[in-house]
């Protein structure tokens, strides 16, 4: 059996719709109780109905048969008592009761001979053809007639066995008749079963009207339900989609009630919601529009300056020692400009979200040999050795080379600053889903106050500190932002004293979410590594 | 005889810099302050290349290239200071050559010049054939029977490229090193904008390239 056929699972699904749905409630509940009312109310009025219709058959019943039993008597009293004649008689006597009580379904007759009188001279004992009268009549009826002196009528409610097998609501009278001195019961047994029949009239009117209200109830009670809830409804999907962003959403406003008042306080909010954050909006595009444009304002200048500043450069040998030098320092400091200009601008691209990525299948440790190679007298001149550690990372992922490369070249240069000349590890490793870069140096470490700020913007480990790579304070900000354009991770690690790791971690593929990094942070040889090679003993080859 | 160059920005400073490092390598600059009469300067000076800044007052620098264009193949670099912008690709289209991005530095701007200024390499024979057309390589001209089409000196030299190896398949990387002489990787919207331009002028139908055909995923080639 599937799932959501099992009685359990539609159970539950019934309870969550019970739960979740105001008008559910509502409407389940306001129909039950109408129900149990008009079932009560219903009940009632059959029973009464029922009571009434049957005393009034029953009084019409023993009315006929006070009046047969009357003028049977006074046949048989007018006439003489002769034994040979009592057929004729009784012929006479029956036509006689059948005129008196005739009645639309038949009536039966008998007239028998008391219970407890001894037998006359003659047998007035007759009855319809066809009547079983043990059957109808019972001998608390019969006992009846002798019990009770008096010329009375009884009576009994019966069942009929009709001919079809079906069984009719009766009733049988009795009553006494002296016939030429003998004691006899005149029985007649009435079919009530047109009364039956009006009463099923009567309860199927009121079961047919009792259902039509509950269902009226049940559908006024919708119109009212979707009245009140319809707007709490609107209310709730339209705050929905305004949380989703959707700021221009508004609710109709319609008259002047409760609800109306929640609609208008709603749209209140709504539209200054939107304003503020149209005003944010503005004001932060307004602002990356200004760091975007200066930094293309100050280009121009740059460039004469660069110009100058070059040439003079070129010439700088014709110069004496402390304009020479002069230049010099133009000539870095034009260049470390430059850079902070094209962070700034990156950085701004970023903000502006106009980043685009140009996806290759990289090798990872392919790139890390190029960015090692080209950092590598760098790191020379500090001492450093570049060492590069590649458990795995050598199949090609769907990475943006350049910005890989420039997070990688980043992370060295850090690591060349802040190493103290001892060794720096570069690690390479990936799995199915993820390929891992970590650059770890044994230099003074970051303390952990301050391990948290490192990738925020213009932020120095230590403002004191010579740099030489003339980094911009946005490096490792965008090397963040690069790494967040693949999807990826860049984390930080630092003990004082034992140094410092950085590990990017990357999607192999794009659009998928990392879950694990293949590399440990700091990265921990488990095996010696297969594939290690340092600047000293392999140099690495200049980048193609 | 030295290159004339026409500098084309409403910087003064900068068009003064960059005429002093045109002329200490030899090379006679002219100036132009105004998009709106760098038409009529380029009439009366006759340079031998353009350095077109994009931004101009008078006339936007996008707009001068394609005046420049209709009546000339005179190469024309362009100076920018936003490599990112609509308005490199919209330069590249309405028919300049190439461009800097500011800021660049005097070497930079030498090799770039130089290389748009060099005389195209003598080719194996004097006659080049492409499909239906000829390549008159001294000539610096292309023919299709009688008809002669005017192509600009890149657009010749790009074609040119292509048909002296018609069985080789170029990537957009060899094509920058070949004909812009970019020795690492470059912008490769240069080769798909020229590409486009080239086509427009020598295919029968530019939709349906059959004598420069795209080679999916890897680059270009002569022929089918």
């Amino acid at each position: 059996m599937r799932a959501w056929l099992s009685p359990r699972a539609w159970g539950r699904r019934i309870a969550r719709l019970w739960r979740s749905s105001l008008q559910l409630r509502t409407i389940v509940m306001t129909v039950g109780l109408a129900a149990v009312a008009a079932l009560s109310i219903g009940s009632a009025i059959a029973v009464s109905v029922s009571g009434s219709l049957f005393d009034a058959r029953r009084d019409q019943v023993l009315t006929f048969s006070t009046n047969a039993t009357v003028a049977a008597q006074r046949v048989f009293d007018s006439t003489p008592g002769e034994d040979a004649e009592i057929d004729s008689i009784l012929n006479e006597v029956i036509r006689t009761i059948q005129t008196a009580v005739a009645t639309p379904e038949g009536t039966a007759y008998a007239i028998q001979l008391a219970p407890g009188e001894p037998p006359s001279g003659f047998s007035a004992n007759a009855n319809s053809p066809g009547l079983d009268l043990d059957a109808v009549v019972s001998p608390e009826l019969r006992q009846s007639l002798v019990d009770e002196a008096e010329d009375r009528v009884n009576w009994q409610s019966i069942g009929l066995r009709r001919a079809d097998g079906g069984v009719s609501p009766g009733i049988v009278t009795a009553s006494p008749l002296a016939i030429h001195g003998a004691r006899y019961a005149l029985y007649l047994i009435y079919d009530i079963r047109d009364a039956q029949e009006t009463l099923g009239v009567v309860q199927l009117a009121l079961s047919v009207g009792g259902l039509a209200l509950v269902v009226l109830i049940g559908a006024i009670t919708w119109v009212v339900v979707r009245l009140v809830i319809g707007p709490v409804h609107r209310a709730a999907v339209t705050s929905q989609r305004l949380a989703a962003g959707e700021l221009d959403v508004r609710l109709p406003v319609h008259g002047d009630d409760v609800l109306a008042t929640l609609a208008r306080s709603f749209n209140g909010m709504a539209a200054s919601l939107r304003g503020q954050i149209k005003e944010l909006a503005e004001l932060s595009t307004v602002q990356q529009r200004f760091v975007s444009d200066v930094s293309h304002e100050l280009r121009t200048p740059l460039t004469t300056i660069r110009l100058a500043g070059d040439l003079l450069y070129d010439r700088r040998e014709s110069f004496d020692a402390e304009t020479g030098r002069t230049v010099e320092l133009l000539h870095t400091q034009v260049q470390r400009f430059e850079g902070l200009l094209a962070d700034l601008l990156e950085m701004s691209r970023f903000d502006a979200g106009a980043a685009e990525m140009e996806l290759e299948p990289v090798n990872a440790v392919r790139l890390a040999e190029q960015v090692m190679g080209a950092m590598a007298s760098l790191a020379a001149e500090k001492g450093s050795e570049l060492v590069l550690i590649a458990p795995g990372g050598f199949a090609e992922a769907e990475l943006d080379p350049r910005r890989i490369r420039r997070i990688l070249t980043n992370l060295l240069g850090n690591a060349i600053d802040h190493g103290e000349g001892r060794r720096i590890e570069v690690w390479v490793d990936s799995d199915a889903d993820a390929v891992a870069l970590a650059v770890r140096d044994y230099g003074i470490g970051i303390a952990a106050e301050q391990l948290d700020r490192v990738f925020d913007r213009f932020w120095r480990a230590d403002p004191s500190r010579q740099r030489t790579t003339g980094g911009s304070g946005l490096g490792l900000a965008i090397s963040l932002e690069d790494a967040a354009l693949h999807g990826g991770w860049l984390e930080a690690w630092s003990a004082p004293g034992e140094g410092s790791c950085f590990r990017l971690t990357l999607p192999r593929r794009q659009g998928e979410t990392l879950s694990a990094s293949p590399l440990s942070l700091p990265p921990v040889a488990e095996v010696e590594p297969e594939y290690v090679h340092s600047t000293e003993t392999a140099p690495a080859k200049e980048p193609a | 005889m030295s290159a004339r160059i026409l500098v084309v920005d409403d910087d003064l400073a900068l068009a003064e810099m960059i005429g002093i490092v045109l002329r200490s390598e030899g090379f006679e600059p002219f100036f132009c302050g105004d998009g709106g009469q760098a038409i009529a300067e380029f009439r009366s000076v006759r340079p031998d290349l353009v350095l077109l800044d994009l931004m101009l007052p008078g006339m936007d620098g996008v707009e001068v290239c394609a005046r420049l264009r209709e009546e000339t193949g005179t190469p024309i670099i362009m100076l920018t200071a936003k490599s990112d912008t609509v308005d490199v690709v919209g330069g590249l289209e309405a028919g300049a050559d190439d461009y800097i991005v500011k800021p660049f530095n005097p070497k930079e701007l030498v090799a770039r010049i130089r290389t748009r200024l060099r005389p195209s390499q003598p080719a194996a024979g004097d006659l080049v054939r492409i499909g239906d057309l000829v390549l008159d390589v001294a000539g610096h001209e292309v023919r299709r029977g009688e008809e002669r089409i005017a192509l600009t000196p890149l657009e010749f030299e790009l074609l040119l490229a292509l048909a002296l190896k018609p069985e080789q398949v170029f990537t957009r990387e060899m094509l920058l090193e070949q004909v812009w002489g970019y020795q690492y990787k470059a912008d490769t919207r240069l080769v798909n904008v020229h590409v486009q331009r080239l086509r427009a002028k020598i295919e029968e139908d530019p939709d349906n390239p059959r004598l420069v055909t795209t080679v999916r995923g890897i680059g270009y080639r002569a022929g089918g």
